[in-house]
This record gives C-alpha cells, sequence and structure tokens, in this order.
C-alpha cells in the first residue's frame, strides 16, 4: 500500500544518494592526496525478510540504508609497496653513496690518482737518466709531494663520506623517532573514533610507508584497526605507545637499551652498509696502497746511495703507512741531493760513482710490478667500478619493482576521476528519481486529501 | 588492471625522467667526447683503459730515455769517429818519422813530435766529451774523465736507460774500454802518443816501430768501441720507431675505448630526442583527458 511509509522510502533513497555524492566529492577532493584510498558508501536495502502472516502481496521495501563506508584497499598490495619502498630508498641511497666515492677517484683521467703514480715513476726514471741534475731531482719530490697530496685529499673525501653518512643516522633517527610517535598517535586517535577513522588510516599509511623508506619498517595489523610497527623484528611502535631511535653515535639504536637497531632495508640500512662496510673496505685499499708503496720504495731507497755517497735514507717516512698520513721522510724533504739514485756495488756493498743512476732506475721499475701500488689501484678503480654499477643496475631495477608494487596496490585503492564522475552521475539521478518519487506520492496524498470525503471541511 | 589517472600521471612522469635521463647520458658524452665520463659507466673499459694509460705513460717515458741515450750515443760516435781520425793522422806521423831515419833536421823531427803531443791533447779533449754537463767517459764518476796529464778519473760504472718494457741497454763505454788502461807495459794511448812522440823527436826508430804497433792496438780497441757504439745506437733507433708505433697503437686503441664515436652519438641524441619530443606531445594529450570533458 502506497502511503506515507512511501514518502520515507523515497527520503531514504535521497539521503544515500546524497550521502554517495558527499563521498564521491570527498574522493575526487582527495584523488591527489598522497597515501589516499578510495571510500564508497555501503548501500542496503531495507525490507522486511520475513513479511507478516496478511500482509499484503510480495515483500514490501521500506528504502535504502547506508550501512557504513568502506576502504578499496588490498592489504596485501599496500604491505608489498611499503616493503618495497624501503629497499628502493636504500638502494638509491647506496648507488649515490658509491657515486660519490667514485668521484672521489676519478678514473680514467689525465689527473687522477692513477696519472699521479705514472709521473712519480717517471720523474724516477729522469732522475735515473740525470742524477746529477738537481732540477730533475727536485722535480721528483715535488711529483712525490703532489702524489701524497692527492692520496691525503682522497682520503679525506672518503672519511668525509662516512661522516655524512653518520651525521645523516644522527638525523634518521630523529626523524624515525618522530614518525613512530605519531604513528602511535593516529593508533590511539582510531582507537578512540573507529566510525571516523578511515582518513586517519590513510595518514598512518603515509607516516608507514616514510618509516619504511628510513628503517625498512614493517607493520601488522593489531586490534581494533591498530598497527603494530616492527624493525628488525623488534617492536617500535605497539598501539599507542611508540619507542625512540638514537643515532648521535653514527649508529642506529635503540634509545631504551643501547642495542643496534638491525634495520633490514631503508637508508638506514644503506647507512650502515656505508659506514661499516663500503668505507672501511675502500679505505683500507687505498692505505694498503700507500703502504705497498712506502715500504716497496723504502726498501730499494734505504739501500741506496745518495750523491754524497750515503746510503739508509729513507724516501717516504716508514712509520706513516696509510693514505691519510703517508709523507716524505725528513731524509729527503726538501734535499733533492739526499734521493739515493745509486745501487750499491756488490760484492759490498760499496758506494757507486756520485753519477749512478741505478737505483732511481730499479725503482722507476716498480711501477710495473703485478704486486705493486700501481696494479693495486686499479683493481681498488676497477673493484669500485663493478661494484657501482652492480648497484645503479639494482637501484634501476628496484625502481621499477618498487613502481609495479605502488601500481598495484593504486589499481585498487586510487581514486579514478572517471568513474567518480560516472557515479556522480548516477547518484545525481538516483537522487532526482528518490525526489521524484516523493512528489509523485506527495500528489497522490494531496489528491485523495483534496477529492475524497468532505470531513473537516 | 584498473587504472586511474594518478597513476597515469606516475607512469608518464617516471618514462619521461627515463627519456630524459637517457638524453641526458648522451649529451654529457657528446660534450665531453668521451664515453666512459665514469668508471661505472663501463667498468670493462675503464680497466682497459687504465692499463692503456699507463702502457702509455711508460711508453712516454722510455721515449725520453731513447731520445737521451740516442743524444748520448751521438755523441760519444763523433768523438769517438774524430779520435780515428786522430789516431790515422798518429799514424801517418809514426810511419813518416820511422823512415825519417835519415832525416838529419831536428827541427822537423820536433814539429812531428809537437804534432804528435797536440794529437794528445786533443784526444785528451775528445776523452772528455760530456752529453749535458756529463762525461761520457767517466763511468758513473763525475767531473771530467781524465785530467790534463791523461790520468783516468772516471770508474767502472755502467750507465743504463730503460728503453723498453722488460728491456734496458747500457750505453756508456768507460776510458778504459775505449783508450785502454793506463799503466803497465803498453799503457792508454795517451801514454803511447807520449812516448811515440818522444822517440819521434829523438829520431828512436826501434822505439818509433815499438810505439807503431801500441798505436794499431789503440786504434784496434776504439774502432771495436765505435762499432759498439754504433750498433748500440742502430738499437736504440729501432726501437724508437718502434716506440713511436707503439704509442700510435696505443692511443688508438684508447680512444677507441674512451671516445665517443660522434657520428652514432649525435644520431643517437637525435632519437632520442624525437622519442622525448613525441613522449610528451602523447602526454600533453593524454594526461588532462577526463570524463568531465564530455559530461555536459
Amino acid at each position: 500500500m502506497t502511503g506515507i511509509s512511501s514518502l520515507y522510502t523515497a527520503l531514504s533513497g535521497m539521503r544515500a544518494q546524497s550521502r554517495v555524492l558527499d563521498l564521491t566529492g570527498h574522493n575526487v577532493a582527495n584523488a591527489a592526496t598522497p597515501g589516499y584510498h578510495r571510500q564508497r558508501a555501503e548501500l542496503q536495502a531495507v525490507g522486511n525478510s520475513t513479511p507478516g502472516l496478511f500482509a499484503g502481496t510480495g515483500v514490501r521495501g521500506y528504502g535504502v540504508n547506508v550501512i557504513g563506508t568502506t576502504q578499496s584497499l588490498d592489504v596485501l598490495y599496500e604491505a608489498r609497496a611499503v616493503r618495497e619502498e624501503g629497499a628502493r630508498s636504500q638502494m638509491a641511497l647506496a648507488s649515490s653513496t658509491l657515486a660519490q666515492l667514485q668521484s672521489a677517484m676519478p678514473e680514467p683521467t689525465e689527473n687522477g690518482l692513477g696519472a699521479q703514480l705514472d709521473e712519480f715513476w717517471g720523474a724516477w726514471s729522469d732522475v735515473a737518466n740525470q742524477p746529477d741534475s738537481a732540477g730533475v731531482r727536485t722535480q721528483l719530490l715535488a711529483k712525490a709531494n703532489s702524489l701524497t697530496a692527492s692520496l691525503h685529499s682522497t682520503a679525506a673525501q672518503i672519511t668525509a663520506i662516512r661522516d655524512a653518512s653518520m651525521s645523516q643516522v644522527a638525523a634518521l633517527g630523529n626523524d624515525a623517532t618522530g614518525l613512530a610517535a605519531q604513528i602511535a598517535t593516529l593508533n590511539r586517535a582510531i582507537l578512540v573514533d573507529p566510525d571516523h577513522s578511515l582518513d586517519l588510516k590513510d595518514q598512518r599509511g603515509v607516516l608507514l610507508t616514510n618509516l619504511a623508506k628510513l628503517t625498512g619498517a614493517v607493520a601488522r595489523p593489531a586490534e581494533s584497526g591498530q598497527i603494530d610497527v616492527y624493525i628488525g623484528g623488534r617492536t617500535i611502535v605497539s598501539g599507542a605507545n611508540s619507542f625512540a631511535l638514537d643515532g648521535t653515535t653514527g649508529t642506529l639504536r635503540w634509545a631504551s637499551d643501547g642495542a643496534t637497531v638491525a634495520a633490514p632495508s631503508g637508508d638506514a640500512a644503506a647507512l650502515a652498509a656505508t659506514i661499516t662496510d663500503i668505507v672501511p673496505r675502500y679505505t683500507a685499499a687505498l692505505d694498503a696502497i700507500a703502504s705497498q708503496l712506502v715500504t716497496s720504495v723504502n726498501a730499494l731507497h734505504t739501500t741506496g746511495y745518495d750523491q754524497a755517497g750515503a746510503t739508509g735514507h729513507q724516501f717516504f717516512d716508514g712509520t706513516k703507512l696509510t693514505a691519510a698520513t703517508i709523507t716524505l721522510s725528513t731524509d729527503v724533504a726538501g734535499q733533492p741531493s739526499k734521493i739515493a739514485a745509486g745501487a750499491p756495488v756488490l760484492p759490498g756493498p760499496l758506494a757507486p760513482g756520485p753519477l749512478d743512476g741505478e737505483q732511481a732506475r730499479a725503482i722507476a721499475l716498480l711501477a710495473g710490478s703485478a704486486t705493486g701500488a700501481d696494479s693495486q689501484y686499479h683493481s681498488l678503480i676497477t673493484n669500485l667500478a663493478v661494484e657501482t654499477s652492480v648497484a645503479f643496475q639494482r637501484a634501476e631495477l628496484q625502481d621499477q619493482v618498487a613502481d609495479s608494487a605502488k601500481q598495484q596496490a593504486d589499481s585498487v585503492g586510487a581514486v579514478s576521476v572517471d568513474e567518480e564522475m560516472a557515479n556522480l552521475t548516477a547518484a545525481q539521478r538516483g537522487y532526482e528519481a528518490s525526489a521524484r518519487v516523493l512528489t509523485a506520492v506527495d500528489d497522490m496524498l494531496a489528491f485523495l486529501i483534496e477529492h475524497t470525503g468532505v470531513v473537516g471541511r | 588492471m584498473r587504472v586511474t589517472s594518478s597513476m597515469m600521471t606516475t607512469n608518464t612522469l617516471r618514462d619521461l625522467n627515463l627519456s630524459l635521463g637517457r638524453l641526458q647520458k648522451t649529451q654529457t658524452q657528446l660534450s665531453t667526447g668521451r664515453q666512459i665520463t665514469k668508471a661505472s659507466d663501463n667498468p670493462t673499459g675503464t680497466a682497459t683503459a687504465m692499463g692503456l694509460r699507463k702502457q702509455l705513460n711508460r711508453a712516454d717515458q722510455h721515449s725520453r730515455s731513447l731520445e737521451d741515450a740516442a743524444g748520448w750515443l751521438g755523441t760519444a760516435d763523433s768523438a769517438l769517429t774524430s779520435g780515428l781520425d786522430l789516431l790515422a793522422r798518429a799514424k801517418e806521423l809514426a810511419i813518416a818519422g820511422a823512415n825519417s831515419g835519415g832525416i838529419s833536421d831536428p827541427n822537423a823531427r820536433i814539429a812531428m813530435a809537437t804534432e804528435l803531443r797536440s794529437i794528445r791533447s786533443q784526444l785528451l779533449g775528445l776523452a772528455n766529451t760530456t752529453y749535458g754537463s756529463r762525461s761520457i767517459f767517466n763511468g758513473t764518476a763525475s767531473g771530467a774523465a781524465y785530467s790534463s796529464t791523461g790520468v783516468y778519473n772516471g770508474n767502472t760504472g755502467s750507465v743504463v736507460r730503460d728503453v723498453a718494457a722488460q728491456d734496458s741497454l747500457a750505453i756508456n763505454l768507460t776510458g778504459t774500454q775505449v783508450f785502454g788502461t793506463a799503466g803497465g807495459a803498453v799503457g792508454d794511448v795517451f801514454e803511447v802518443l807520449d812516448r811515440l812522440a818522444t822517440a819521434v823527436q829523438a829520431g828512436n826508430d826501434t822505439a818509433i816501430a815499438a810505439e807503431h804497433l801500441n798505436l794499431d792496438s789503440a786504434t784496434q780497441l776504439m774502432s771495436a768501441a765505435t762499432v759498439d757504439i754504433g750498433s748500440r745506437a742502430a738499437k736504440i733507433d729501432s726501437i724508437r720507431s718502434r716506440t713511436a708505433d707503439q704509442v700510435l697503437r696505443l692511443r688508438d686503441q684508447l680512444s677507441n675505448i674512451e671516445d665517443v664515436d660522434p657520428a652514432s652519438a649525435i644520431l643517437t641524441e637525435k632519437m632520442q630526442e624525437n622519442s622525448y619530443q613525441a613522449a610528451l606531445q602523447v602526454a600533453a594529450k593524454i594526461l588532462p583527458m577526463s570524463l568531465l570533458d564530455f559530461l555536459r
């Protein structure tokens, strides 16, 4: 029986459609909001499913009810996207660190360390050719000085990369602590007001992605729409509580007990690798070159004879065996005539003639040694080049993986304006139609009231 | 797969970025003229290039040593050639002196003796020949090889140049190797000339004949030294031309690895530019489109 109740049925239609319109507006407004997932009104027909015994024919409906608002999101896709973002920022940072290292040792060039080594050995060869020339000897000392200066500055640049990474860790500790605290705050807000929690969850998702980029954190769902967040298996956010990280020492630690944070990915993992692996490894390789240079040159130089027939001079300071400290010994620094160009005359050993250049020639031949500083430097550069190029390839690949994971998540959750427009049109038409039903019922009732009976007239 | 406008924007942006990145890389190559601007561009190529650069630097070093050796040997050769001329003249004088048993004119003998003494001092001058500031017949000792009285100051040290990888060559002969050993029955060429002059002046035919023989062996010693020096110079010459070839070859190889082939790089750059423009145009057409444009 159509009557007053139909007015309410039409009204419920108008209410539901305006709720749909509402949400469409919300979706479109947030089409570009990071982390936003489109929302849908859940509509349900209202009917008494068990018709009364003497009810009329068929099932009578009582309109439509909005039973809630849901979010379109796929939990697995979202988790994967977060994880891949962590890996993406780890690999991007790792490759850019290696690129920095590589620019500290620019090769192949005319002025890199390789060229300086060549010039150094060449200067020895020149001394061998002209052991009597003070100019050539002075030139050798100058080349040796510029070689040690280059080693110093390369070592300093590598140290600077480590120092920058350590201060980045300190900043990262603060950021991660702040993000964890915000996630905990949102957890609490979601617990308190579950009805209006959808947008809060989206905000929390953005924070989680940022935390994953920093530390490789992963989330697991907890009670009542909250999430718990873990880094390397240890809890950083549990419900409404969060734990602080501390990076002020250059190592990321848990503030509560000082244990090292085992970040599985994210910037933290890349920084830890830089500080504990990459920088020490290349520093050691550079130090090995410096040390090889000092010991191999000194071994020959101390047995050689200078212009005055004296022997036993060190060329490099034999106590300074690292790239950062390598320096000319006080035996020869500033005293070109003390360069031991002459080879001992055996048996004896006796001093050779003052114009002998054989020892200088022997030192110059160190350039071609298979285990010498030059070949060590070549393998250092080759290793660095391979490691850098692999890091770039991995970063590029991870870029694609993370992009596709994000797309997969977006394909479920992101707002499509076209879709919203279609929904908008449908809701608008629905609203109009419900309004028309209302008018029709109103007309009918008016007709009944106007034209039947005379009571009360 | 459900496609949304934000996905399309992200995708388009990423593709544009990649395309621009490729374009930038080619442009860096073109503007620097190098294929390998960073070692990681091509690790294998970098390793090869570094090896080639090293070889090239060593070849340059060898070239310098070779020039030095060639100069040294040339100086020695011309000194020895002049020395042989002087000795030939001394021999003529010895023959003339011997045949002049009958020459009664003591002035003529004195003149011959004077010339012989002058030959001796000229030869001493040649023995003190320097290359740069260094006496070339002095071993590794400093200063002049012979004193004005003909005493040898040098030692037996050898002067060696690295002329190629794994190849070195002694470029000097010591005074004793060229002019003979002082002292003893015969002595060096200066003592022989001294005694010859005395014998000629005295008209002592027996002594002249004896010194004539000694002069012959001194000449043999010096011509052997000249031949020795000449053969070393020939070796240096052949190594020089080989080194020059090697330098050219190394430069060529290095250029193949390090340098950009401009034609192909420019072509690549044009293609990348076109594809970037096309991508931009497509993006400009597709991205702004939505259902909104068609709903009234």
